[in-house]
């Protein structure tokens, strides 16, 4: 494959999907919210030979249909591209995206989807679904709080991930000797109401 | 080409080459026999191998400099009074020396290359070094890796058996035969004696 296929797959696969769900949950009635990208941060945390390191995502999206009084259709859908982590350490950055880790010249694309989204507290919420990673998917839930203003919101989140389970880290990496099997997941995202 | 017989001493590119690779040399075998037979916390053992990777990388690249500066630029001729075997014996040896300069990081380099931790090298965490060809996407990589890592290591003390050669002889030059041959090599501030012809002047 040339890398301008693997590039043009990289975008296309992502793209895809978000049409795919889009079309899927248009018939639900909650508000669309978009985005804000600029003022918000997808992060993920890892240890390495014991030393915990942070990174984020440059390239994602999401597909939010959220109303905190109709959480029954209340819908969630979120796309990464793998390829696009980033954690200030270029010997890393070079390897996650690699065969052993990511794949992403396999699987661009992680994504997580919303089965159902319940309320826990006052700010507190926890989106229940599934999180596609490497080929594996497996049920995640992601507890968040949530903070509306308007026609902004702002949420934060924290899950916790083994990746073994995903098949993240092959060959002499499945174990944790050099990399631990728990993985962290931040997000802290902030969206406008866009109708 | 115009060259300079004015002196007996190496010149001075000739002579910072020769040091800071000795320094990289010396450096990069502590480093080895370290990452390979002491117990090292994870950490400290992976920073070890990336940085022993850099080093590496940069003696392999000074390498070339060196050869070209070798090649262009004639070194001072051996004593007159050295008997032809020990002439003969000093070339081949500068020549195994050279050879290794190469070989031992090409060797690093594959065994690099088809390791099955497939870690990118980056030198000193900045700039990305690609892997050799081939190496990477074998089937089997383990017993290759572990072939590689043997003729790295045997390779390796082979080298430092050359370079104890290389010193001995040099210190035997200085203390015992007492001519310049040590000194031509040492950064020094006061030019030897300069030949007035590359034909006689034997040692008293």
């Amino acid at each position: 494959m040339t890398s301008f296929q693997r590039a043009a797959i990289r975008f296309a696969v992502p793209g895809l999907l978000m049409t795919v769900l889009v079309a899927t949950t248009s018939v639900a009635n909650a508000a669309n919210w978009k985005l804000d990208l600029g003022k918000s941060k997808l992060g993920f945390s890892g240890t390495q030979t014991g030393m915990k390191f942070q990174g984020v995502f440059t390239r994602y999206n999401a597909v939010i249909e959220f109303d905190p009084d109709h959480l029954d259709t209340s819908h969630i859908a979120v796309s990464v591209d793998l390829a696009s982590a980033t954690t200030n350490d270029n010997q890393r950055d070079a390897t996650l995206p690699g065969k052993d880790w990511f794949d992403a010249a396999q699987f661009p694309a992680a994504t997580f989807e919303t089965s159902a989204i319940r309320r826990k507290g006052a700010d507190d919420y926890e989106a229940v679904g599934t999180l596609t990673l490497r080929g594996v998917t497996k049920p995640l839930t992601l507890p968040f709080t949530l903070e509306m203003n308007g026609t902004s919101a702002h949420a934060k989140g924290h899950a916790e991930l083994i990746r073994s389970a995903f098949g993240i880290g092959q060959g002499p990496w499945t174990t944790d000797q050099w990399v631990a099997l728990n993985v962290g997941v931040n997000i802290d995202v902030t969206a406008t109401r866009a109708n | 080409m115009q060259r300079d017989y004015s002196t007996r001493r190496y010149t001075w590119v000739a002579i910072i080459l020769h040091w800071v690779m000795a320094l990289g040399i010396a450096t990069l075998v502590v480093m080895g026999l370290a990452m390979t037979h002491l117990k090292l916390e994870p950490t400290r053992l992976f920073e070890l191998y990336q940085l022993h990777k850099s080093i590496g990388i940069t003696v392999f690249l000074a390498a070339f400099l060196r050869l070209a500066w070798r090649l262009s630029h004639r070194p001072p001729d051996l004593p007159e009074a050295m008997p032809a075997v020990e002439k003969a014996a000093a070339t081949s040896g500068h020549l195994l020396l050279y050879a290794f300069l190469f070989a031992l990081p090409v060797t690093g380099w594959a065994l690099v290359s088809a390791s099955v931790f497939n870690i990118p090298t980056v030198l000193y965490g900045i700039v990305p070094w690609p892997d050799l060809p081939l190496l990477p996407t074998l089937d089997g990589k383990a017993p290759v890796e572990a072939l590689l890592k043997l003729v790295h290591a045997y390779g390796a003390y082979a080298l430092m058996a050359l370079v104890a050669v290389h010193a001995a002889a040099a210190f035997r030059h200085h203390f015992i035969t007492g001519d310049d041959v040590l000194m031509r090599m040492l950064p020094h501030h006061r030019q030897l004696p300069a030949v007035p012809s590359p034909t006689k002047e034997h040692s008293p």
